[in-house]
């Protein structure tokens, strides 16, 4: 049994490994992004593997299901990157080299000397581990880590309320989306700049967001 | 069935071996009767669409054209199947794997019945939620991969969609979970025996288990339901909500450049996510299994009886949701983006808010004085404000507690219908700018 666990284990590490690989390596900027994806989802059942059913499932719905999903559509959004060979390698990469392995042998280096990291001690067989269930993680929010759970939840409503200032524009409290030609025809009849509005060549109508094509491989 | 399988073998197999035997058979039962569900469903959306719109639908294949997605299939796999000789061709391939994939799933969490749970974990209704947002990667992958200019155009509004009447959908489900107390969906159905909005808490009167106590029936169960149905019809593009898929504007959407087996597969994968939301819909709001006659049959010693009915229960509650679903879709129009997203974020979500603050009122009064963490004093002026909920028997409480939810929801419900009304008093400038724009007859 021990033995299906570690094969199990080190099939999906090497998964992980391999898709964070290609990750910064592949030269097409959205197959990078949906290698991450495969990556998170070696993360996710890597967890199960350890049975945090929860934290599995919270790792799918928000490092799949949002994040990525953001990333995509961000790169879909900016229309020169998408789909073009993009160097990935820059001139400074040994700084970044050296950050990682500072950071892998910050994690490796205690292990190799048997540290204890604070681990759950193992469970008795037959006896149920109630360490991830839900209820627990509730209670320790609620409980010891409420000051950093407020901090993050004040943190995170400050992001939103940034980003309604940064979207808010006068364009969105009109109760009607104008047409392109409505918008421009009333910009001129105010005298007001053309600048912001989309003109025809960079978005097909103001209603969607921009439409642009991908320019392929 | 994994307990029935160690029963049968358990002489002389090891038990994880047992285990994963159990765990195939169950796989293959799911993914038989899935695709027949899907072939079904197209059947059964032709025939309505066509009684609806008074023609008569597919009616030559087999008895009353029962067949008829049989000849599809003939048909989606003999056709050529095409790439874009410019499109991103593993992109391209693995896309409807992608989108179906997930739906598949879901299934694996969905009870069919009493008894007939495929898995059962702690937490599978946010299993339900995390699954069902990959999805839209599939889509993504679809639209992009594709290279064309309608599938990319698709495949954003199918995830700006998607993402966004997720919300809503999680809240909603959120508030229910307050209220049960549990992430299980297999759970759900047994919660709600016993009779209409006072559920199973009059069980001591010898009041008898009608299966009737649906949290649609209570006033945070009702609300719940319309924003989690309204988020399933968007979530699986259905028709107020077909916007991705508008044929009129942008062809098929992500779909544009998909034929043969590899349209069926991302036609599959819509119609069963359709299907498989409307079983967890019909499982957290209308009773599930639950209905009557199961109870009873239960405990009168027939429980395998009861478990027959307890699927036929979850199917025609599953099948009528899903006939709602066609049933709107032969009699709405489709919305413009900006109503689709409005409603979204105006609408639905304030009121999912609502409804968790609704929720949590309820635990509070049902739960006030059951536990030693539950007895914080509330007192003005040396009068406590909740200790007369400590006296009150368990359905008097049920009972202020319909009646507190019902009046939140209530207000709330009218007060964000006023504040999505469109004003009449807008400025004259608007109403000027109106008229140059011969636009004051539109909503």
């Amino acid at each position: 049994m021990n033995i299906l666990i570690m094969v199990i284990f080190f099939l999906l590490s090497a998964f992980t490994l391999l898709a964070g690989l290609m990750v910064v390596t592949v030269k097409n900027i959205i197959h990078a992004a949906l290698w991450l994806i495969g990556s998170f989802f070696g993360v996710a059942a890597l967890y199960l593997l350890m049975e945090a059913e929860f934290i599995a499932i919270v790792q799918v719905l928000i490092y799949v299901g949002a994040i990525s999903i953001l990333i995509l559509f961000a790169i879909m959004l900016t229309r020169h990157v998408t789909g073009e060979g993009v160097r990935q390698l820059y001139q400074r990469w040994w700084i970044a080299l050296i950050v990682a392995a500072a950071l892998f042998g910050l994690l490796i280096v205690p292990t190799v000397f048997n540290y204890s990291w604070n681990t759950v001690p193992p469970v008795a067989p037959g006896q149920t581990a109630s360490i991830s269930s839900s209820v627990q993680i509730g209670t320790a929010f609620m409980r010891e880590y409420l000051l950093p759970f407020e901090i993050a939840s004040v943190l995170l409503l400050v992001a939103l309320i940034g980003a309604i200032v940064i979207a808010y524009e006068e364009r969105s409290t009109r109760r009607k989306v104008l047409t392109l030609a409505e918008e421009v025809a009333l910009r001129q009849q105010r005298g007001e700049p053309l600048r912001d509005v989309p003109t025809a060549a960079t978005a097909s109508s103001p209603e969607t967001p921009a439409a642009n094509v991908p320019s392929q491989p | 069935m994994v307990s029935f399988l160690q029963y049968l073998l358990g002489s002389f197999l090891p038990s994880w071996l047992i285990t994963l035997i159990g765990y195939i058979v169950i796989t293959t039962i799911i993914l038989i009767v899935t695709p027949v569900t899907f072939m079904l469903q197209t059947w059964f959306e032709r025939r309505m669409v066509a009684r609806m719109q008074d023609r008569l639908g597919p009616n030559r294949v087999g008895p009353a054209g029962l067949l008829q997605a049989v000849a599809d299939g003939v048909k989606m796999f003999t056709k050529e199947d095409i790439t874009p000789r410019a499109a991103d061709k593993y992109v391209h391939l693995l896309a409807p794997l992608v989108a179906v994939a997930p739906v598949m799933l879901l299934f694996a969490v969905v009870p069919w019945g009493r008894g007939f749970e495929p898995a059962d974990t702690s937490v599978s209704l946010l299993f339900v939620i995390a699954i069902s947002s990959i999805a839209a990667v599939g889509l993504m992958m679809g639209g992009w991969g594709s290279n064309n200019k309608f599938a990319l155009l698709g495949a954003m509004r199918a995830v700006a969609q998607m993402v966004s009447y997720e919300i809503p959908a999680v809240l909603a489900l959120l508030a229910m979970v307050l209220l049960t107390g549990t992430m299980n969906v297999n759970s759900y159905s047994a919660l709600q025996g016993g009779i209409p909005l006072l559920g199973g808490t009059l069980a001591e009167f010898g009041v008898p288990d009608l299966g009737l106590g649906w949290f649609a029936f209570t006033p945070i169960g009702l609300l719940g339901f319309g924003i989690f149905y309204c988020c399933v019809l968007s979530e699986g593009e259905r028709t107020p909500f077909d916007i991705p898929e508008a044929d009129s504007e942008i062809v098929a959407g992500y779909m544009t450049e998909y034929s043969g087996m590899k349209f069926a597969v991302f036609y599959m994968g819509q119609f069963l996510f359709n299907y498989a939301l409307s079983v967890i819909a019909a499982i957290v709001f209308l009773g599930g299994w639950n209905g009557p006659g199961v109870g009873l049959l239960v405990d009168a010693g027939l429980p395998w009886l009861g478990n027959i009915l307890s699927v036929l229960y979850l199917l025609f509650k599953a099948w009528f949701l899903f006939f709602v679903m066609i049933w709107l879709r032969g009699a709405f129009p489709r919305l413009r983006v900006d109503q689709l997203m409005g409603f979204a974020w105006k609408f639905l979500l304030p009121l999912a808010l609502v409804n968790i603050f609704s929720a949590a009122i309820w635990v509070v009064i049902m739960l006030w004085g059951s536990d030693p963490r539950w007895t914080v004093k509330l007192s003005i002026l040396g009068i406590s404000l909740l200790g007369w909920l400590e006296t009150l028997p368990i359905w008097g409480r049920q009972l202020v507690a319909l009646a507190v939810t019902l009046l939140i929801n209530f207000v709330a419900f009218r007060q964000v219908l006023l504040l999505n009304r469109r004003p009449r008093d807008e400025t004259p400038a608007e109403l000027a700018q109106d008229q140059v724009f011969g636009t004051a007859a539109l909503p």
